[in-house]
Formats: C-alpha cells, sequence, structure tokens
C-alpha cells in the first residue's frame, strides 16, 4: 500500500484549491449572493429577556405593514416542531424563553428594511424570570430551572466513563497533581454569515439553499418539517452555494432554515433569511464552556499512573450536538499517552445561555487544556524535564487503549523529536521568553458517532477523459474537493484538473454523515477512491480485450492506459473510452462506491474503536511575557502533525496555519462575553479576532506514517491545529514567567494578577 | 447593512458648509470620512436628517508649518499625517497616535483627524445594535436616565478613546472651530464637557476647521494598550510631552501627561505634570512616581465600560504614562546629542 | 432622494441613479449585481467589502454611493482581464494557498493590490500593515502573506 511520495503523479501535490480561481475573481455565491425570482426576505425576532414568560404577542401592526407577506409568532408553529439533538428546541417559542438568542416571531416582506420595520411593530409582552448562568450554580438543588418540566438542570447524558482503577492508581503513585480549569465560549466567526432560502414548487417540494456542513441529515432534518406542516411524501432537496466558513458551525440544522421553510410555505413564495454579523454573534452558538477538575498521577520514573476527571459544560438553554462533546473528550483523556487507570464524569448542564455546539475539535480543545497544562504540573512535581515526560508516555504503534482505541499507525514520537529539536534551538533563554508544548490524538479516520459514518460517491467518465464525481462530501474552504479530485486524479492517471466535484446538491449527491471530524479526506476520500478503483477495474476489463492482455497488467498515468514495457499497447484515456462507447452494445464509465469505514459506535462502556486511525501531533510554541503590562506575545509556532500521508501539502498546511492561529485565539483573545446570558460582543471589534498584523510565524512539519486505512495511506488533519494549542501557551507562560494560567483565555488582566500574587 | 434615510448636501466650499450649519438644527452631522459617523447611523445611535458632506472641501486637507506652528487641516487623512516628515520630526506622539488607529484600509485613508478628534465616546452598553438597546430602560447617552456602567451615575460615563485626542492635547495643540462669520480657538484641553452625551464644548453650528500644535523644541511620546495591533481601540492610553531647560540640558523645562480612554475626555494631569518641572530627564525613579500618581489621578474617572477590567486599566495607566516618559525624555536627550 | 452619479467603474465611465443613503457596497453588490464585493460586517471591521477608490483601498460598507461621484473605482471584477485572465494577484492567491473559503478574498486581494500597485517590494512588515483591516478566519494569513510576496516574482504587472 504504501508509496513513496516520489512514486506519486498526484497525491501529494501541492495543486491549488480547485475552485480558487473563482472566488479570486469575485464569481463564487455565497448565500448572502444567492437571489430567485420572487424572493421575500425573512427576518427573526429574537427574545428581550434572558428568561421569561410570553404574556401576549400582538402582531397586528406588522401585518399591516405594506410589504409585509407575512408573520409568524411562535403559536403559529406547529407543537411538534422541535430541533436538535434532543428535540427540546422550538423554532419560534410560544410561551417562555429561555435565553436572548430564543426566537419569538419572525416575518417575511418585500425587502429587508420592511422586514426589520415590521419586527419593530410585533408587541410583545414578557414577565421576566430569574435565569441562571452558571453552569456550576445552575446544578445547585434549588437553582431556578431553565425548563421547567425537567427535574434538574443536569441533562440525562451517560457521559462517564471508569477503565482500570483510579483510585489504586492513585494510590501508587509517587506524585499526584490536581487542580482546576475553566475555558470560554468562543465562536466560529465564518467570515460569510449564515442563511437558508426556501422554496416550494408547484407540487410542494421543498429545496433549500444553505450553508450547511450536513446536507443530509439536514436533508432529513428538513422532511421532518415537512411532515409535521401535513406534506407527507414530498421531497426535499439541499443545495449548498460555496460557504463561507463551517468550522463546525453548520453541524445541525437551524432556526433560521426551519423558519425560512415555515415562511416559504405560509406564503407559498421563496423566502430567504440571511443573518447580519450581531446576529451571527448572538444568534449562533458557542464552543461549550467548560469547567474541569482534573488529577493525574505518575510513578516515581514517570510513567502515569492515573488520570480522573470530573467536568462541567455549560450546554445553554437548548441541546445541539454540542451536548455530546463529552465523548470526543473522551479521547484525549482516556488514550493520549498511555494511561492505564482513567475516570471521567461529565456533566453537561442547562442554562439561560445562549446553546453550545460543536466547534473545530468538537471537545478536545477543552479537554485538552486541562489534561496538558497538567501534564506540565505533574512533570513539574516529578522534576522530569516536559519533554521527556511525554516521552515516556507516548503512545506507540499498534497498541489498543484503555478505551479500547486501536491505535495503528502512531507518529507522537517523530512529532515530540521535532518540537523539541525546535524548542531547544535557538540561544540561551531570555527574561520573559519561554516554551511549551503539548500532544494530541484526534480521530483521523472519521468518527462514528451517528448510525453511518459513510459516504458516497458516483463516478462518471465522458468521452474525453474527464471525470465528474458526485461526493457527499461537502467542502467549505477547507479542500475536501481537491482530496477528492487529486485521489480519483491519482487513481486513474489524469490530471486534478480533469476532474470535476460536484458536492453542492442532494438531488445528485449520494448520502454522507457531514464534514465535521476531519472526516473527509478519510472518508470522502476513501469513498471517492473506491469508486475510482471500481471504474479503473471496468476500464481495465474493455482494455484487455483490446489489448488482449490480462486485465491486471494494464495501468494508468499520464492520461493514457498502457501495458507497460510494450509500446504498441498503450492509448489515450479519451479514445478508450469513445472506444468502449460507440461501439456496438457500447458501454459508458460510471461507478458507484459508499465508503462506510471500519470503526465502531460507542457501547455502553463507552468503549470502541471509534475511529479507523488515529491523527497525532505535537505542538511547540515560543512566547515572551511582558512582565509590566502580562501581554503574551507569540513569537514561534511549530505545529508537527502525523498526518499519515499529505495528499496535498499546500492545502494541509493551510489546514494547519488556520486552525493554530483560531487556537491561538482560544488561547488568548478570544471570548464571547455574556452578561447574565446577553452576548455583550458582538462584532469584530469587541470579538478579538487576531488580524494580519497580529498573525504568528508558524511551522507545520508533517510526518507520514501511511496509515493503511487511509486513501493512498492518509489521515485527517482538519481539527488538529485547534486542538493543543491553548495548553501549549499556557505552558509556554509558565515556563516564560512562572505563572500557571488555568483559564482562558490567557489575557494579560490575568497574566499581571497571577504575577502580582507571585511576586507578593 | 443599510444605513436609514437621510438628505445629503454637499456644499462646494467652507463658506457653504458654514452657511449650512447656521441654518439647520441639531439632527444635522458633518460626513467627512464617515467611519465613526456611518457606523453609528448604522447602529441607530444616530439618527441624522441631513449629512453635510466635506467631501468637496481640499481647503481642509493640509499639513503646513507656519509661524512656528504646525497647522493641519481638520480633513487631513489620517494617512497623510503619518506620512508626514514634519509630524515625525515635530510631533512624534501625534505619529505614533495616528499610525494606531484602526487599520490602514479602514481609517488611514477615509479617516481624518478631525474626524478623530470628534469620535464619538463610546462605553460597551451604548455601542449595541439597536435591538440590544431596545431590550431594556435606554441609559443617558441614548436619551434615558441610567448608567449600566455605573450605578446611580447621574450623567453619561461613556469613555472617550481618541487616539489623535490624547496625543495632541499632550502636544498643547489647540483647535479652530468655525461658524458663520466667525471663528474661536480652543486649547483641545479646554474643549471637553463633564458629561459623555456631548462629549464636545462645540455648538452644533461649528465645525473644526484646523488643528494647530505649537513647535516648543521638546520631544514627545505616545503609548497604548490593546489587545490586538489593529482594528482596536485603546483601552488605556497615554501621551506625554517634555521639553528641556536651554541652560541644563538634563532638566525638564516643561511637561504634560496626558492620559487617554479613561475618562469622558483624555485627561490631562496637571499636578503630575508640573512636579516634573527641574526633575533630571534620565531620572527613572521620578518617572515611576510621577506614573504612580497619574494611575491615581485618572482612575478615579474610569468606569468599567470598554473592555478588560477596570482594576487593570487602571494599573496600566502607570505603565503607558512610565513608558511614554521615558519615550519622550530619550527623544530629548537625543536631540541634545 | 435621489441623485444621479457619474464614476468610472472598473475602466468604465458610467453614470446610474442612486439613492443618497445607498453605502457604495449596496450600490455594487444589490442595485448592480457585483457579487464579488463581499460585505462581512457592514461596520468597517472584517474587509471584507474592500473595493479601490482612486487608488486607495476602502471599506466599501463605510462610503456613500453617492461620494464616487467622479471617483475611478475598482473591485475585484475589474481585476481579471477581458479575456479571463487572472490578474497577476489573484492568480497567486489560487497557486499559494492565500484562498480557503474564500469569502475575505476579494476584499484581501484588493488591499494588496492597492498595496502592490504603490509599493511592489512590499515587504512582510509592510504586507501585514495593509492587510491589518481584512480579517480571515480560514487561513491563519500566513498563505496570503505568501501570496502577495510571491506576485514579485510572477513577472507580472499590477496594472
Amino acid at each position: 500500500m504504501s508509496k513513496k511520495n516520489s512514486e506519486f503523479s498526484v497525491v501529494g501535490k501541492r495543486i491549488p484549491k480547485l475552485d480558487a480561481a473563482q472566488k479570486a475573481m469575485g464569481r463564487a455565491e455565497y448565500i448572502q449572493d444567492i437571489k430567485v425570482p420572487g424572493m421575500l426576505y425573512g427576518r427573526i425576532l429574537y427574545s428581550k429577556y434572558a428568561s421569561a414568560k410570553i404574556i401576549k404577542i400582538d402582531i397586528s401592526k406588522a401585518v399591516a405593514l405594506p410589504g409585509v407577506h407575512t408573520v409568524l409568532p411562535g403559536e403559529d408553529v406547529p407543537e411538534k416542531m422541535k430541533m436538535g439533538f434532543y428535540k427540546d428546541n422550538p423554532p419560534i417559542k410560544k410561551d417562555k424563553v429561555c435565553s436572548f438568542r430564543d426566537e419569538v416571531a419572525a416575518v417575511a416582506a418585500i425587502n429587508p428594511e420592511i422586514a426589520k420595520k415590521a419586527l419593530d411593530l410585533i408587541e410583545i409582552e414578557y414577565e421576566e424570570q430569574i435565569g441562571i448562568f452558571d453552569p456550576e450554580k445552575a446544578m445547585e438543588k434549588d437553582a431556578p430551572l431553565v425548563h421547567e418540566h425537567t427535574k434538574s438542570n443536569v441533562l440525562k447524558l451517560p457521559w462517564n466513563i471508569h477503565y482500570g482503577d483510579v483510585d489504586k492508581g492513585e494510590k501508587e503513585s509517587a506524585f499526584v497533581v490536581e487542580d482546576r480549569f475553566t475555558t470560554t465560549g468562543v465562536t466560529h466567526c465564518c467570515m460569510g454569515t449564515s442563511g437558508a432560502l426556501a422554496l416550494f414548487d408547484a407540487t410542494e417540494n421543498l429545496t433549500v439553499y444553505t450553508n450547511t456542513q450536513i446536507p443530509s441529515l439536514a436533508q432529513k432534518d428538513f422532511l421532518e418539517t415537512l411532515k409535521v406542516l401535513g406534506l407527507k411524501n414530498k421531497r426535499v432537496r439541499v443545495i449548498k452555494p460555496i460557504i463561507g466558513g463551517g468550522f463546525g458551525s453548520k453541524l445541525d440544522t437551524y432556526a433560521y432554515e426551519h423558519v425560512a421553510i415555515l415562511l416559504a410555505y405560509k406564503c407559498r413564495k421563496p423566502v430567504k433569511i440571511v443573518f447580519d454579523r450581531v446576529e451571527e454573534f448572538k444568534a449562533t452558538s458557542t464552543r461549550q464552556p467548560t469547567v474541569t477538575y482534573i488529577k493525574q498521577g505518575c510513578d516515581k520514573n514517570g510513567k502515569l499512573t492515573f488520570r480522573d476527571i470530573r467536568m462541567v459544560l455549560d450546554n445553554g438553554a437548548y441541546t445541539s450536538w454540542g451536548a455530546t462533546t463529552p465523548t470526543v473528550m473522551m479521547m484525549p483523556i482516556s488514550s493520549l499517552y498511555r494511561v492505564k487507570n482513567v475516570r471521567y464524569d461529565a456533566k453537561c448542564v442547562y442554562t439561560n445561555n445562549t446553546y453550545s455546539q460543536a466547534m473545530r475539535g468538537y471537545g478536545n480543545p477543552q479537554a485538552t487544556f486541562a489534561i496538558e497544562s497538567n501534564i506540565d504540573m505533574l512533570a513539574e512535581e516529578a522534576g522530569i524535564d516536559p519533554i521527556e515526560f511525554r516521552r515516556i508516555n507516548q503512545n506507540v504503534p499498534n497498541e489498543t487503549t484503555p478505551q479500547d482505541f486501536k491505535i495503528t499507525t502512531c507518529g507522537l514520537a517523530e512529532c515530540i523529536n521535532e518540537v523539541e529539536k525546535e524548542l531547544k534551538s535557538g540561544t540561551a533563554k531570555e527574561k520573559g521568553v519561554g516554551v511549551g508544548m503539548a500532544s494530541l490524538i484526534h480521530v483521523g479516520g472519521g468518527a462514528r458517532i451517528y448510525k453511518s459514518d459513510g459516504c458516497g460517491a458516483i463516478l462518471k467518465m465522458d468521452d474525453y477523459g474527464k471525470v465528474d464525481i458526485f461526493t457527499g462530501g461537502t467542502d467549505m474552504g477547507q479542500g475536501m474537493d481537491n482530496i477528492t479530485a487529486q485521489i480519483v486524479a491519482e487513481e486513474l492517471g489524469l490530471s486534478a484538473e480533469d476532474i470535476n466535484v460536484v458536492h453542492t446538491d442532494t438531488d445528485i449527491c449520494p448520502w454522507d454523515v457531514g464534514a465535521h471530524a476531519s472526516r473527509s479526506t478519510f472518508v470522502a476520500g476513501n469513498a471517492a477512491l473506491g469508486a475510482a478503483k471500481k471504474v479503473k477495474q471496468k476500464i481495465q476489463e474493455f482494455a484487455s480485450k483490446f489489448f488482449d492482455v490480462p486485465a491486471k497488467e494494464i495501468q494508468f498515468k499520464d492520461k493514457l492506459v498502457f501495458v507497460p514495457g510494450d509500446q504498441e499497447k498503450s492509448m489515450p484515456i479519451d479514445k478508450l473510452l469513445r472506444k468502449a462507447h460507440f461501439s456496438q452494445n457500447g458501454t459508458m464509465l460510471m461507478a458507484d462506491y459508499f465508503y462506510d469505514p471500519d470503526n465502531e459506535s460507542f457501547r455502553k462502556d463507552f468503549k470502541c474503536n471509534l475511529s479507523a486511525t488515529y491523527t497525532f501531533g505535537v505542538h511547540g510554541v515560543k512566547v515572551k511575557v511582558d512582565e509590566e503590562t502580562g501581554k503574551v506575545e507569540v513569537l514561534d509556532y511549530i505545529a508537527a502533525h502525523d498526518v499519515g500521508q499529505a495528499i496535498n501539502p499546500l492545502l494541509l498546511e493551510g489546514q494547519v496555519y488556520g486552525g493554530v492561529l483560531m487556537g491561538l485565539g482560544y488561547a488568548l483573545t478570544e471570548e464571547v462575553v455574556q452578561k447574565n446570558g446577553e452576548n455583550m460582543n458582538a462584532n469584530f471589534r469587541d470579538y478579538k479576532l487576531f488580524t494580519a498584523k497580529d498573525a504568528v510565524n508558524i511551522k507545520a512539519p508533517v510526518f507520514e506514517t501511511a496509515d493503511e486505512a487511509g486513501p493512498f495511506g492518509a489521515k485527517g488533519i482538519g481539527e488538529p491545529g485547534c486542538v493543543p494549542t491553548a495548553p501549549a501557551v499556557a505552558n509556554a507562560v509558565y515556563d516564560a514567567v512562572g505563572v500557571r494560567i488555568k483559564d482562558l483565555p490567557i489575557t494579560p488582566e490575568k497574566v499581571l494578577a497571577a504575577l502580582k500574587e507571585k511576586n507578593g | 447593512m443599510r444605513l436609514p434615510r437621510f438628505e445629503y448636501l454637499e456644499p462646494s466650499d467652507l463658506e457653504g458648509v458654514l452657511n449650512l450649519l447656521a441654518t439647520q438644527g441639531d439632527d444635522t452631522k458633518i460626513l467627512a470620512g464617515g467611519t465613526d459617523l456611518l457606523v453609528r447611523m448604522k447602529k441607530g445611535l444616530l439618527k441624522p436628517k441631513t449629512l453635510i458632506s466635506l467631501k468637496a472641501l481640499n481647503e481642509l486637507s493640509y499639513i503646513n508649518e507656519e509661524d512656528g506652528c504646525i497647522k493641519i487641516g481638520a480633513r487631513t487623512p489620517i494617512a497623510d499625517i503619518i506620512a508626514s516628515d514634519l509630524i515625525q520630526k515635530e510631533a512624534f506622539a501625534l505619529f505614533e497616535a495616528c499610525e494606531k488607529i484602526g487599520a490602514i484600509s479602514i481609517q488611514h485613508y477615509r479617516g481624518t483627524i478631525g474626524g478623530n478628534i470628534l469620535q464619538d465616546n463610546r462605553c460597551i452598553h451604548y455601542n449595541q445594535s439597536e435591538f440590544h438597546r431596545s431590550g431594556r430602560q435606554p441609559c443617558h447617552k441614548d436619551g434615558g436616565k441610567i448608567c449600566y456602567a455605573r450605578d446611580e451615575a447621574d450623567r453619561c460615563n461613556s469613555t472617550c478613546q481618541s487616539d489623535g485626542a490624547t496625543a495632541l492635547m499632550a502636544l498643547g495643540a489647540s483647535i479652530t472651530l468655525a461658524k458663520k462669520g466667525t471663528e474661536r480657538v480652543v486649547e483641545i484641553a479646554n474643549f471637553y464637557t463633564t458629561d459623555g452625551i456631548m462629549p464636545f464644548a462645540m455648538e452644533s453650528s461649528e465645525l473644526l476647521t484646523e488643528i494647530v500644535i505649537s513647535i516648543q523644541g521638546g520631544k514627545s511620546s505616545y503609548k497604548r494598550l490593546a489587545y490586538r495591533s489593529a482594528i482596536d481601540y485603546p483601552i488605556v492610553c497615554a501621551g506625554v510631552f517634555l521639553s528641556a531647560s536651554d541652560t541644563k540640558k538634563d532638566e525638564i523645562e516643561d511637561a504634560r501627561i496626558v492620559v487617554g480612554a479613561m475618562g469622558r475626555s483624555p485627561l490631562f494631569l496637571v499636578q503630575e505634570s508640573f512636579s516634573l518641572k527641574g526633575k533630571n530627564l534620565n531620572d527613572t525613579e521620578v518617572f515611576k512616581k510621577v506614573a504612580d500618581s497619574s494611575m491615581n489621578s485618572a482612575s478615579t474617572f474610569a468606569v468599567h465600560n470598554v473592555g478588560s477590567t477596570l482594576e487593570y486599566r487602571c494599573v496600566m495607566v502607570s505603565e503607558m504614562v512610565l513608558q511614554a516618559l521615558k519615550g519622550a525624555a530619550q527623544a530629548v536627550v537625543a536631540a541634545k546629542g | 432622494m435621489t441623485t444621479n452619479i457619474s464614476f468610472i467603474l472598473n475602466g468604465v465611465e458610467l453614470s446610474y441613479e442612486i439613492k443618497d443613503h445607498w453605502t457604495l457596497s449596496h450600490l455594487l453588490r444589490e442595485e448592480m449585481g457585483l457579487i464579488g464585493t463581499k460585505e462581512g460586517c457592514g461596520n468597517g471591521e472584517c474587509g471584507a467589502c474592500t473595493v479601490i477608490v482612486d487608488k486607495l483601498a476602502v471599506n466599501s460598507c463605510l462610503y456613500l454611493a453617492i461620494e464616487v461621484e467622479g471617483k475611478t473605482v475598482e473591485t475585484i471584477e475589474g481585476l481579471s482581464s477581458t479575456e479571463g485572465s487572472l490578474h497577476p494577484i489573484q492568480q497567486s492567491f489560487v497557486d499559494n494557498g492565500g484562498i480557503q473559503c474564500g469569502f475575505c478574498s476579494p476584499g484581501m486581494i484588493m488591499s494588496s493590490k492597492a498595496l502592490l500597485d504603490e509599493n511592489p517590494d512590499a515587504d512582510r512588515e509592510e504586507i501585514k500593515h495593509a492587510l491589518a483591516g481584512n480579517i480571515c478566519r480560514c487561513t491563519g494569513y500566513i498563505q496570503i502573506f505568501e501570496s502577495v510576496e510571491a506576485v514579485k516574482g510572477m513577472g507580472g504587472q499590477n496594472e
């Protein structure tokens, strides 16, 4: 299986992103750009309270406003319509609001100004109630309930594991450290805001244009909505425009999509809802804020003896897929480094904050922040160099972890060495300058968090040697299109430009569970490879008769189909395809393939082999801390990953660079400031993304362990860039000035306060 | 995001602008670069009926040296100030301040120095969307009687985060306010009210036309703290001007310390400034004492309303003042040779 | 209020009837269908709407359409040649991974063009400075800087 990079023609090449030219020319159409004839503009009215009863709603003035087609209060939404993982979230609320993000009415009008004006005319009488915003306080016995029908704010989700014997492990430890770490809500900040356009055709079949990461699951959700509306046996078509960034934000269906459908159905006209930036901040989700209590121990040689973690997650007012992130947190908790005795207990707690959701890393960054900060503390306690400490405990290939993860390839050791080299290079230690590191494990071969982890692909070849491949995979800028094209091109001896990747339309693309879990390269890649192999075989069979040689001797390269060593037996592939097509009983070459990786769903004890392979990495960072202001400056960054095989190093580096900078924002500057549940920094000025001037030098070396399960050996790399970033920075800050910041983000005021406390 | 409707007027010269200002009421606003005004209009913080554009008034865009003064037209783009050798040489604090405003593509080309001085005060409770504000009682600046930043405050505590104004106050600059048939010159230090609702002591019929900095043979420095390197307002900043005695070259003759982003206006710290007279330019210990004293003086004005914690901002006053003092002192020493 | 304005858009002189309160980004996107100019925030905080007016990169969301009277406006649509070939800066963004989701790209490219037209040899610091008003969430900026730097080596004229 494992080929050397020099043996590939297309794989491993820095081929520019296939849709980059149209994006560079300004021709790419995002949801913001799409207009259809007769389209109305929808807009949603949100709650003015974090927690309140809705006493009365009067829409009469809004209805009377010229240009308004319809006004939709909560009472007009069918009772059964509920969204989210827990189905606890109606798209428009009727009796009660539980967060500022709660939708209370919607309108459709002929232009955005009238829609906005109509919202202003809707009169709602509320009765404010006491809200609860701190998840730990929300767990207390007499805390106000976010949802009255529940007995407790703690969600009934069984997120706990216990492998080995933690108590025994602790007793046998020479060194034990414990602490509390917290992370805050950060948000995706996709440059293109969210939006959807819904339209019904004459026979009440529905088309939804939406920038979703889960076209197939969205289709399923929208079918549910139709069913509730009494529209049975209807079809739903989901079309994805070009997506202006995903990062996990579009892993569920949301109120704006369902409301657009409801409005479109009510007016029998196309309705588009697109968020403005404030709305994007206030009405989309955050990463789960967490409180983590961690205890780890090691023996006198530095070998980890146990890991004990208790975690509280701020679920917010409703339950989306974010509530399942503890399943991914289990991965580093059970399997980052070799540790036999592991206990983890997580509680997701309702609060009146905005509800949290998936975001790049899916829980892994929060868990890794606590683990890897605490590992440095343990190493210090044990008197062992933190790099050496990690080496002592590093994961190795071909080993099964306590959670039953079957680690096949593992380049963690190589990554540690590489980062060590980088961190130990350079001059003697300067005042205020320090280095830190942190490692990661992440799913690199899909993750079976749904009934199927599959992806379908349909491939057809035309008379000109070109390929159209219809894939279930989703591109949102990360490069699924290239990966698919390069894999198919490699297999069929074509160039990437010969491959047209169609991934935008559920009418023509097969099923896929969604663009999450760093799975597109691995799963969509394998699906494409499977289809390409089938077509290849068919071509070989045809050529076999033509060249009169056994099929397996026929090879593909440089757009030629040939028998090696026989110059007579060679033909351009397009010519061969035409021969196949335009002959008696002609045939055209097509194939379909559905790939579902060989990974497993969680059993009751949460053991399983979650992913078909695992990605490893180590990040190292050098920081300078200004001891007068507390400001942390990142001087250099290295992010080394075991990626199996880089299908496209150019795009891979882009994923790592972007992930790292997102991780640095998480570490240092980003935070959704919520004051009693209300977002106070809903703009790019007050929500501090790194600007170009704050950008950091990042090195992104890769190690290619050529995983047998991956397409041409590849593993996923979409998320790892932002997984161990924050603990690496926290460890570097400690190394620089001797203070450990345990609460993200590591702001200047926290560093300065810690320095003051340390210096007395 | 769309703007509310308004009437747009574009007078061809200064006289035309002043004539219009004389006849229009309070709901008329001057449009220069628009980088502050149009944002406020989009957020519904302002709903002017009329905008008077300075587009045609190239006569207000200049940087000249005249009679021992630097004269800057109020409509001069920030970019021109950064590029000016004269400003870099004689008003370095202003150069440093302008460099840090917004980002090049946003503020430097469109934004003007006049607009920077007149940028409205900010407060995290006030600078919110219309919908956000509609969910609660209006604050002082929004036409109500409440302050969300300080309990029971009888007035608006919004914060002036203008980089340019802080530097200019340290440089002892004056501004010219023209109105039909007359004009007056005001020291920037005297230009502010004590209420964040309308922080500037100017009439609606007046136009800021010119900034004048007298060249006093000293050196200046401006330091600011912000979370990131662009698209950010300072959470605290300081401007310092120092000049040395002609006879004893290490002795401070004149000093001006101004702290910004801590109050309703930049704060000219008279006592601390005065206390530096006669002190040695290289005396870091004195600078530290003065910086700490500046912190104590400035802290009384600040409220928790522009991000970060109030405590941190207060502590950082001292650091910013110290850095600016050192910066200016070094420049003076270097200039003396 | 409606006003007739004349200006040069991507090399073409034209006059257009506009409403006084329209921003330039509204005129371009909603009225003229030039969707290449993106609007990411509408408040001058992200730079997605950057266009070039009289050689300067500006945020079209904070520029009144009425104020382009008599001026020269360049948008992303005006960069590629009429035959469809990419401008060297566009090509460099394509080749060097400067584009992922692409939403910031038109603004990023316009800011880069304004910089390189003025200063073809811009170094990394100057590039960072020129792009500081353009936020990108995908790339971590590194490949964007490399894209701008690589234009020099492409032998293409910026015009």
